[in-house]
């Protein structure tokens, strides 16, 4: 492991402030609702590799957190007309919610089957949307959500510095002492166990975490949208996910938040190219799968760093 | 009731169909093969341009079809599978970004619209007074049969003996002298192949279109969990469990609640007995 040092930190605030100023000289509203896009999947990215990439337990299922935490605000918002920021704290403690009862069935799983654990999972909240339409929306979701901050680039700069705390709350808990445990977990739970941890505590906690950042993400996400509809609850969005933490380097948290933006960035700009889009992205995938097995952004920061420590 | 029976055995026998080369390509090489829907898919797919635009006869069309798929799963393992293999997690993402790539190559060759594919069998059958159309019957039939086939051909052959050697335990049948690497390719062919026959079977009676691997996937899936993942009696059971349960459900509830039975059935088998009905306890 890894402490953090100054040129970090240096690089940590040049990206944050790149990203800040970006829509300040390209001043354009599409580029500023892209970004702010760009950072919410940050924010997802960085809270599924807390969990999943600290202590190897493949999350396939973070949509469902995410969707939890829209849901809640869209609830909020066009049932009970309250105060949209009052919706953050209470997406917040519905995915936590959420993460606690999926967590303690699943969570003794190990492998593929926690991966498919939540997969089912996020898959069984999507049906269950869809089923009870009279109350979700259906399809078609719920519309007219007040948004939390009526400038757009204010708002941008808003989920920007949420995703900062993000990053630094969860780089710091990964650098403590809990974090050394998760990744003690991840190398060997039986040893862990036999020296006395509640592994079983900390796999909940850290789900716990994960989820509550995931699920203010939502949030975020459906103040931004103004609307909430099932895909958000997709295996579509959890698999981008997990693609976006892997091609920063899973474990690293700033490398999954990086990643996301700039993959998010192009996709968007791989939008000319139409239906061969998705290709493109694939074949990325399948290019650092083969080449890059530790990821892009993390690996490639380290070695730059190398010389100033 | 009979409706009930008829129906159920046909959508059982479609799932095992699915599940057993997933579960086959699981227990004998250890990976966890997202692409299983786009083999279901692309099968589908060939029946349609062997048929409607090559205007083949189904006999050789359906063969022609299987065989251009199992070829499919053999390069894939072969070429991006293989060299992967010391991580599971990579693994999962090469199947995935594989399926994902096949998905999106049929969008863009075809669109997203549905196609036909004619039936092998065209006419109503009336058992008992239950009308059933003959295509489904065909699946049911054929599922059967491939079951049976797959069973004698593990059980009775040299080859089947060496596959079941693999699977218990691929270091020591490479002692023994058996060729791994080649098992695995023939395991993936069958594995590819039996996904691209149901694919082919059920085309003429269901919407052949881009996405359409991808609930069959998840179903193979949550067949596999309940009967055991590398279970090939577990699967066949679980099958018949799912099949007719959904079956059921349509029946007494309605449609829209059949896709939660396979996914309510996947959460209370992990949380019950997490190696599935007839699954070892694998170290993972």
């Amino acid at each position: 492991m890894r402490q953090i040092s100054l040129i970090d930190v240096a690089g940590g605030i040049a990206v944050v402030a790149v990203l800040a100023l970006a829509p300040v000289f390209v001043a354009s509203n599409y580029l500023t609702g892209v970004l702010t896009v760009c950072v919410i999947y940050g924010i997802w990215a960085s809270s599924w590799d807390f969990m999943s990439g600290l202590t190897g337990r493949e999350n396939f299922g973070h949509s469902l957190f995410i969707g939890a935490g829209a849901y809640t605000s869209g609830f909020m918002a066009t049932i009970w007309f309250t105060n949209p920021w009052y919706s953050l704290p209470a997406a917040v403690v519905i995915a936590v919610i959420f993460s606690l009862i999926v967590g303690f069935p699943t969570l003794r799983l190990r492998g593929p089957y926690f991966a498919l654990a939540m997969l089912s999972a996020s898959a069984i909240l999507q049906r269950l949307c869809l089923i009870f339409w009279e109350q979700t929306g259906g399809e078609e979701g719920l519309y007219g959500l007040d948004p939390l901050i009526r400038n757009p680039l204010h708002y941008y700069w808003f989920v920007l510095a949420v995703l900062v705390v993000t990053v630094i709350v969860l780089v710091l808990l990964a650098q403590s002492h809990w974090g050394l445990l998760l990744r003690a977990i991840r190398g060997d739970e039986a040893t862990c166990q036999a020296a006395g941890i509640n592994v079983t505590f900390y796999k909940i906690a850290s789900l716990a975490i994960s989820a509550a950042f995931a699920g203010l993400g939502g949030a975020l996400y459906a103040h931004y949208q103004l609307q909430v509809s099932p895909p958000l609850f997709s295996v579509v969005v959890s698999i981008t996910i997990i693609i976006m933490v892997y091609v920063g380097g899973i474990g690293s948290i700033y490398g999954a938040a990086i990643a996301a933006i700039l993959l998010t960035l192009l996709t968007e700009m791989l939008r000319g190219f139409g239906e061969y889009r998705l290709w493109i992205y694939t074949l990325t995938l399948m290019l650092i799968l083969f080449f890059l097995p530790n990821g892009l952004i993390a690996p490639l920061w380290r070695r730059m760093t190398e010389r100033f420590r | 009731m009979l409706e009930i029976l008829i129906y159920g055995a046909v959508s059982s026998a479609i799932y095992a169909m699915l599940a057993v080369g997933f579960t086959l390509i699981f227990g004998v090489a250890r990976i966890l093969n997202l692409a299983h829907g786009a083999f279901y898919a692309l099968g589908a797919y060939a029946a349609y341009v062997f048929t409607s635009l090559l205007n083949l006869p189904l006999f050789i069309a359906a063969p022609l079809a299987v065989l251009l798929v199992a070829g499919f799963g053999v390069l894939m393992e072969r070429f991006l599978v293989r060299p992967l293999r010391a991580s599971q997690l990579a693994v999962l993402m090469i199947t995935l970004a594989v399926s994902l790539a096949v998905e999106q190559a049929l969008f863009i060759t075809f669109g997203s619209e549905y196609r036909n594919v004619p039936s092998f069998v065209a006419d109503k059958i009336s058992i008992g007074g239950v009308d059933i159309g003959g295509q489904r019957l065909l699946a049911l039939v054929a599922g059967i049969l491939v079951l049976l086939t797959l069973w004698l051909f593990i059980q009775r052959t040299r080859l089947g003996a060496a596959i079941l050697a693999v699977s218990q335990d691929p270091e020591a049948a490479q002692y023994m002298g058996i060729p791994t690497n080649r098992i695995f390719s023939i395991v993936m062919a069958i594995s590819a192949g039996t996904a691209a026959l149901a694919g082919v079977l059920v085309s003429p009676f269901l919407t052949v279109q881009p996405t359409m691997g991808l609930l069959p996937m998840v179903k193979a899936f949550a067949i596999v969990i309940v009967g055991g993942l590398g279970s090939i009696p577990g699967s066949i059971i679980a099958s018949l469990i799912l099949g007719y349960s959904e079956t059921i459900v349509a029946y007494l509830v309605s449609t829209s609640w059949t896709e939660l039975v396979s996914l309510v059935a996947v959460v209370i088998t992990l949380m019950i007995r997490p190696s599935g009905i007839l699954g070892r306890r694998a170290a993972f």
